[in-house]
């Protein structure tokens, strides 16, 4: 077959999945990043109905009170849930690595909340463990002799609902750690542990260094969780939006929509939004990329 | 022999095609739901429609959306969408909906459809003409369990804040947590509160120039819930997660709750009990502003460009009013949409609706502050006792507009 034929025939395998690539996600993305420069009430309007308003659509989410609340929730989930579910994933994994008894066991057990609806673990720790009046944890509290504790007070529930999004989160991250350092070489340990390297040694000189690019990967997957964090937020307020469990999707959600009792729309300011955490996430892919350079290590 | 056949094939197929068209442009409308398949409104809708069918021959392709309609029918009705009823919040439909949506009222008037005034009046003034029919009134107040009002020895639902907590302090006494209080509806208790002070004019002011701290009736008001949380009026652990507190209604362990209709179906249905339920309007305070109630509605419209948009309309009504709404009323627990049918679940809710001229909202003088989401949680700390007094409550919330 020719060339020519090949490219041909090349054009129309591909053809099917460029197009698709193109009217899903291209045209999509494009519209979206169009749609934050103008003044456009309803998603789908068409584009005679759309008013070039410049940056004002960004500098409205950016003055906008319920937005910065919501931009300082996603810190606080990226930042200090990042920090605690990537350290404990790496923790468990690398014990669950080190030959220890009933690890299938473990791993099994750490991964299970993953395979449970999101919705039914939000309502386990909502209805029953942070529950005021027979909750795990308030029982746990008066049976040590102390008064209940107000866990979804105003002060306490974007906590309790991060702690609750890393029980969720904790085995996913743990499994990405195990196949990478299960694809470390035994021998390395081995030829460290001749020399005499504490396990301690072994992890920050060997471990650590050679999962730079599994940690880069997990650290892009976390970004990409709390910007898109939704389910948990919806079931942690299921009535109507609330500040201290208001994340950038929700507030998205409420400006594109309306909420209850408001009927007051505007994409062009959902649209913003959905591209300054796209920028967010790309942002977060670039430092990091930069900072854990992982390719001139080969094993 | 084969000519023939195949003669005999095209023929069959282009009259089977052709009676379809007909039987499909005559006979059929589809209604986009906001209910979920397995609900109880639900049950009664499939039920409706069949009947509906049986007596007049429209079938009724329902297709159920579930509550997230709202996010589905901006786009469809842009499009034109081939759908010919759907049923939202009245508020959307009134308003957001309203261009293209079918004016009803020739049809109304035809059928002699009245309904409640209150609704119909909103309609009319949002989208200029009435464009809905509601399916699901719903009436906002404080909902009691007659019971504990007996055993506490209450003889007359409060009209005044000053019986009110006379009632609190009997249900005190008998060894009743008098009111539940969950905090997604924080919110809605403090602006009925406001509003008995200063009315939703009064309110709209301050949502768009502040001066919370030198408005002697918001002051009043968040005093008077400080002194009403410190006076240990409220379900313990309340302000709780929704809807632990205002299930303990039906487990006996409070006796009120500030909230909408909707909450008498969910606490029988989450604690498994029949509440002895009663509806009082929300106190009025003395030299106050106004002394109105919530009032919203699911109801049902029909898309400007339907082409079966009689049907649409008497499938409305034949679900709505007589036999059919009284059904809907008694299984799915709420206020009939006919208001000569009659209300099991709440007596006196009919009466309520229709006496009132114009509804409250919910909360709708507030709720497009760019700093709502801040507002609301301010609401709970206030039931959650971080205020000492209603004067730094209101600097607090002046300070949102600094």
């Amino acid at each position: 077959m020719s060339m020519k034929k090949n490219r041909v025939l090349i054009f129309f395998f591909i053809a099917p999945t460029v197009i698709c690539l193109l009217l899903m996600y291209v045209y999509p993305v494009l519209r979206t990043v169009a749609m934050s420069f103008f003044h456009v009430e309803s998603v789908t309007a068409d584009l005679d109905a759309w008013s070039f308003n410049g940056l004002a659509n960004y500098d409205k989410i950016f003055h906008n009170a319920g937005f910065i609340t919501s931009m300082k929730n996603f810190l606080a989930i990226w930042i200090v849930g990042g920090v605690i579910t990537l350290a404990l994933s790496l923790l468990i994994a690398v014990i669950l690595t080190s030959k220890i008894r009933f690890q299938g066991f473990f791993r099994a057990a750490i991964y299970l909340p993953n395979v449970i609806s999101a919705v039914a673990l939000a309502t386990m720790w909502v209805q029953y463990i942070f529950n005021y009046d027979y909750g795990l944890l308030n029982q746990l509290v008066t049976f040590l002799g102390f008064d209940k504790i107000r866990w979804l007070g105003t002060d306490a529930k974007l906590w309790a609902m991060i702690a609750a999004f890393i029980y969720g989160s904790v085995g996913y991250y743990m499994l990405i750690y195990i196949s990478g350092i299960e694809g470390i070489p035994t021998d390395l340990y081995e030829a460290a542990t001749i020399d005499g390297a504490s396990k301690a040694r072994q992890f920050f000189s060997i471990t650590l260094p050679l999962l730079k690019g599994i940690v880069k990967t997990t650290i892009t997957f976390w970004t990409i969780n709390a910007a898109t964090f939704y389910l948990w937020s919806k079931l942690f307020s299921p009535v109507q939006t609330e500040g201290s469990t208001i994340v950038p999707v929700i507030y998205l959600y409420d400006t594109v929509f309306g909420g209850k009792g408001v009927i007051e729309r505007d994409a062009g300011a959902g649209a913003a939004v959905g591209v300054v955490l796209t920028l967010i996430i790309v942002a977060v892919y670039v430092v990091t990329d930069r900072l854990l350079k992982s390719r001139d290590l080969e094993y | 022999m084969k000519k023939l056949l195949s003669l005999t094939l095209a023929l069959v197929m282009v009259l089977s095609l052709g009676a379809f068209a007909l039987a499909d442009d005559a006979a059929e409308i589809t209604y986009w739901s906001m209910w979920n398949e397995g609900e109880p409104q639900a049950n009664v809708i499939a039920e409706a429609a069949e009947a509906y069918e049986a007596e007049t021959g429209v079938h009724v392709n329902i297709e159920w959306k579930g509550r997230d309609i709202n996010t589905l029918l901006s786009a469809a009705l842009e499009a034109s969408e081939s759908f010919d009823l759907f049923d939202d919040d009245y508020t959307r439909i009134g308003q957001v909906y309203a261009p293209y949506t079918y004016d009803l009222t020739e049809m109304a008037e035809a059928a002699g459809y009245e309904g409640y005034p209150c609704f119909n009046n909103q309609a009319i003034e949002w989208a200029g003409c009435l464009n809905s029919i509601p399916e699901q009134p719903n009436v906002g107040g404080v909902f009691y369990d007659k019971d504990a009002f007996e055993a506490a020895g209450i003889e007359a639902a409060p009209t005044t804040w000053e019986e009110f907590l006379d009632v609190c302090a009997k249900l005190k006494d008998a060894g009743i947590d008098p009111l539940a209080q969950d905090g997604a509806y924080t919110n809605f208790t403090f602006y009925y509160q406001l509003v008995r002070h200063i009315g939703e004019d009064g309110i709209a002011e301050l949502r768009d120039n502040g001066g919370w701290a030198e408005n002697e009736g918001a002051v009043a008001a968040a005093q008077e819930i400080i002194d009403l949380v410190n006076a240990g009026y409220l379900a313990e652990g309340a302000p709780d997660e929704y809807p632990a507190s205002q299930n303990k209604i039906g487990l006996g362990l409070a006796a009120m709750v500030v909230c909408a209709d909707y909450v008498t179906a969910e606490v029988d249905a989450n604690t498994g009990t029949e509440v002895n339920w009663g509806l009082f309007n929300y106190p009025t305070v003395e030299g106050g502003a106004s002394a109105d109630a919530y009032m919203g509605a699911n109801s049902l419209a029909i898309p400007s460009y339907s082409e079966h948009a009689q049907e649409a309309f008497d499938f409305a009504l034949f679900l709505t009013t007589g036999e059919w709404g009284q059904k809907l009323a008694d299984d799915a627990a709420q206020i009939p949409a006919d208001p000569t049918n009659e209300c099991t679940s709440l007596p006196g809710a009919v009466e309520t609706l229709l006496a009132a001229e114009k509804p409250m909202s919910w909360c709708g003088s507030l709720n497009t502050h760019p700093a709502w989401q801040t507002m609301k949680d301010m609401f709970t700390e206030l039931f959650e006792g971080k205020y000492e007094t209603g004067a730094d409550f209101c600097a607090a919330m002046d300070a949102l507009y600094e």
